[in-house]
């Protein structure tokens, strides 16, 4: 019987083309979509989102302009809970929305080496912390500006040796370029000596990050400079804050791709019934049950969605994971990966969605009045 | 028990404000392994009968029982199985499905029963040598003539060993020729094996084929004699005598 639905389909190999290929552009926009999505939810509530603290200046919002004196980092180490401080000094390239966005994070390459969840896949630590202009380049920078090990690497008033590529457990963290803090500060048009952007706080187990946050603020009011600290996830969330109102948006439209998926294949496998209501009633009368002509015209939906979601689906997990794609804004960037996740979604919403589609079409083959059926010329 | 039995079987249409009755109070046995065709003025009536004692329609009243089954009572699913086992159905214009082959055409029944694949590989070889078509088994019904693929038509309708046969004008759209040898074929393969026939036919040759002649008038079944063929310097036979 999976005979004549595939010849069914071969029959019409225009019209199954044209379906399929719908479903695949409009399956590849919904995993793309979702990945965007992916990226953001792994922000705000990734391994580390919580369990981090940024400290910031306070009332500024892009890297450039926040300067805290980098000796903060001994007055907030004092503070119950903290177990580790590092002081990073932040320069991007773009400090709007941009998907082509350079994030440099300057600090301590032993810490980077100690507290970042990072691990390099090519080059050594040992180039990276012996050369003051040494930088280890995440995966995603490297696929996304095809750099290696041993390249030079210049953008701005920033130049690089390009010491390492490292991948990381934390997308986002891919998307940046570690180099060690003073060659940061020391770089033309920063003038930052003896200056962070932030720093970054490692919780003690069991701290609570909110009651911690708010004794760094208040440590540091007397200060030179006020602070505002936050969790990682929701400070990136906030830096992201346009960002996540777009991504929102874009999430609306990957279900109206799933909705168009839908409309389109409904529509295909009713025409297609709608021109052989007399070989459905041809089959019911040789002896083929209505639940099973219910069946051959839902297989011939789910396929023709499958088909499209599967090859849609996977186009779109091959660009992720071979384009090294992000979105970042202010210092902060979203990683659009491949994940399972995605895939088993993308070709289960396929899936689900062919066999919907096809119901209305299914019940129409299934009680065609056989007599009124076979009597039409 | 014949092996079909109609009792007091009535079917009316709505055409609009328009009754029509075909089929009025009718009664109808037939034997296992008859031949049996049906003429009659078109509209009387004819496929609608055969559409009943295939179940693919429902009578308004009455009863009709198929080797010991009453198919009136059966639900359209139940029908379907009926059907598939038990009963064979050819059609005025072959309605093979067109992206199969000829192969696969006749194939379809048997995969409704449960058979192993040697044996549904058989039967459908049988059949289409039955049907003297083994060599356009790969054929697609549009490679065919009219009368292959009306041979096609009827190794399908026999594939899975049905009891009951009913053809509808099976000739009806085929020249003289191809008539006779599908008229031959229907005869042998009563003959050969066994099975019960249901004819339907305006061709008055082509019912003299059959073993029992009946003629629906009037929403009523005439028995007919075998017409005599005289050779024609000779008077014609009178006419068929009449009896009920
Ligand atoms: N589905 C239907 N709806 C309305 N009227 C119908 C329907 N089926 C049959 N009829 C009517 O019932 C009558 C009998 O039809 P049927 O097809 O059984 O005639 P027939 O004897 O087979 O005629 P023919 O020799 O032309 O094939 C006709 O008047 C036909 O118009
Ligand atoms: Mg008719």
């Amino acid at each position: 019987m999976i005979t004549y639905v595939l010849k069914t389909l071969w029959r019409h190999r225009t019209r199954t083309l044209l379906t399929v290929s719908g479903a695949a552009v409009a399956m590849f926009v919904f995993c793309f979509v979702g990945s965007v999505q992916e990226g953001l939810n792994r922000l705000t509530t990734g391994e580390d989102a919580d369990r981090s603290l940024i400290v910031f200046q306070e009332n500024r919002f892009c890297p450039t302009s926040s300067r805290l004196p980098e000796d903060y980092a001994g007055k907030i180490k004092e503070v119950s809970g903290v177990r580790d401080v590092m002081p990073i000094q932040v320069w991007t390239n773009n400090c709007r929305a941009s998907l082509d966005i350079v994030v440099f994070n300057g600090a301590d390459p032993e810490q980077i080496r100690s507290s970042r969840p990072i691990e390099l896949v090519e080059g050594s630590w040992d180039g990276f912390e012996s050369q003051r202009d040494a930088a280890i380049v995440g995966r995603n920078v490297a696929q996304r500006r095809g750099l290696d090990a041993g390249d030079q690497f210049s953008i701005g008033e920033i130049s690089v040796k390009v010491a390492g590529v490292f991948e990381s457990s934390v997308p986002s963290e891919e998307n940046l370029i570690y180099t060690s803090l003073a060659f940061l500060q020391y770089t033309r048009g920063l003038d930052a000596a003896g200056l962070v952007t932030q720093h970054e706080v490692t919780l003690a187990e069991g701290a609570d990050p909110d009651r911690v946050a708010s004794e760094i603020d208040a440590k540091l009011r007397t200060g030179a400079v006020a602070t505002k600290t936050r969790r990682k996830g929701a400070f990136q969330a906030s830096t992201l804050s346009d960002l996540v109102d777009l991504i929102g948006f874009a999430h609306w439209l990957g279900y109206a791709c799933v909705g168009l998926v839908l409309s389109l294949v409904a529509t295909t496998t009713v025409m297609s019934v709608q021109d052989r209501m007399k070989e459905y009633a041809v089959l019911q009368t040789i002896g083929v049950r209505p639940v099973r002509t219910m069946r051959l015209v839902l297989a011939e939906s789910t396929l023709l969605c499958i088909v499209g979601g599967f090859s849609g689906t996977l186009f779109a997990l091959a660009l992720l994971w071979g384009g090294g794609f992000a979105i970042g804004a202010e210092g902060a960037t979203i990683a659009f990966r491949p994940s399972i996740g995605l895939a088993v979604s993308g070709i289960s919403i396929s899936a689900l969605v062919g066999v919907v589609a096809g119901v209305a079409p299914a019940v129409q083959a299934a009680t065609v009045p056989i007599v009124d059926a076979l009597r039409q010329a | 028990m014949a092996l079909v039995e109609l009792r007091g079987v009535s079917k009316s249409f709505q055409k609009g404000d328009e009754t029509i009755t075909p089929l009025d109070d009718v009664d109808l046995s037939i034997e296992q392994g008859e031949f049996v065709s049906l003429m009659g003025p078109s509209g009387t009536g004819k496929s609608t009968l055969l559409n009943l004692v295939s179940g693919i329609d429902r009578v308004d009243s009455g009863t009709i029982f198929v080797d010991g089954t009453e198919i009136t009572e059966l639900s359209r699913s139940k029908l379907a199985d009926w059907r598939a086992a038990n009963l064979g159905y050819i059609f005025q214009t072959h309605n093979l499905i067109p992206v199969l082959t000829a192969y696969e055409n006749v194939e379809l029944p048997t995969l409704l029963l449960k058979l192993s694949s040697t044996e549904r590989r058989q039967r459908v070889e049988l059949a289409l040598e039955a049907v003297g078509l083994s060599d356009r088994a790969e054929h697609y019904p549009r490679q065919l003539s009219g009368g292959q693929e009306q041979r096609v038509g009827i190794a399908r309708a026999i594939v899975s060993h049905p009891k009951v046969v009913v053809a509808d004008e099976p000739t009806g759209s085929l020249d003289t020729e191809t008539s006779e040898q599908i008229q031959v074929l229907l005869q042998r393969l009563n003959k050969e094996l066994n099975i019960t026939m249901l004819m339907v036919t305006h061709d008055a040759e082509a019912a003299e084929i059959a073993s029992r002649r009946l003629l629906l008038q009037n929403g009523k079944f005439v028995e007919r004699e075998k017409t005599v063929l005289v050779p024609e310097d000779q008077t014609p036979a009178s006419g068929s005598v009449a009896t009920q």
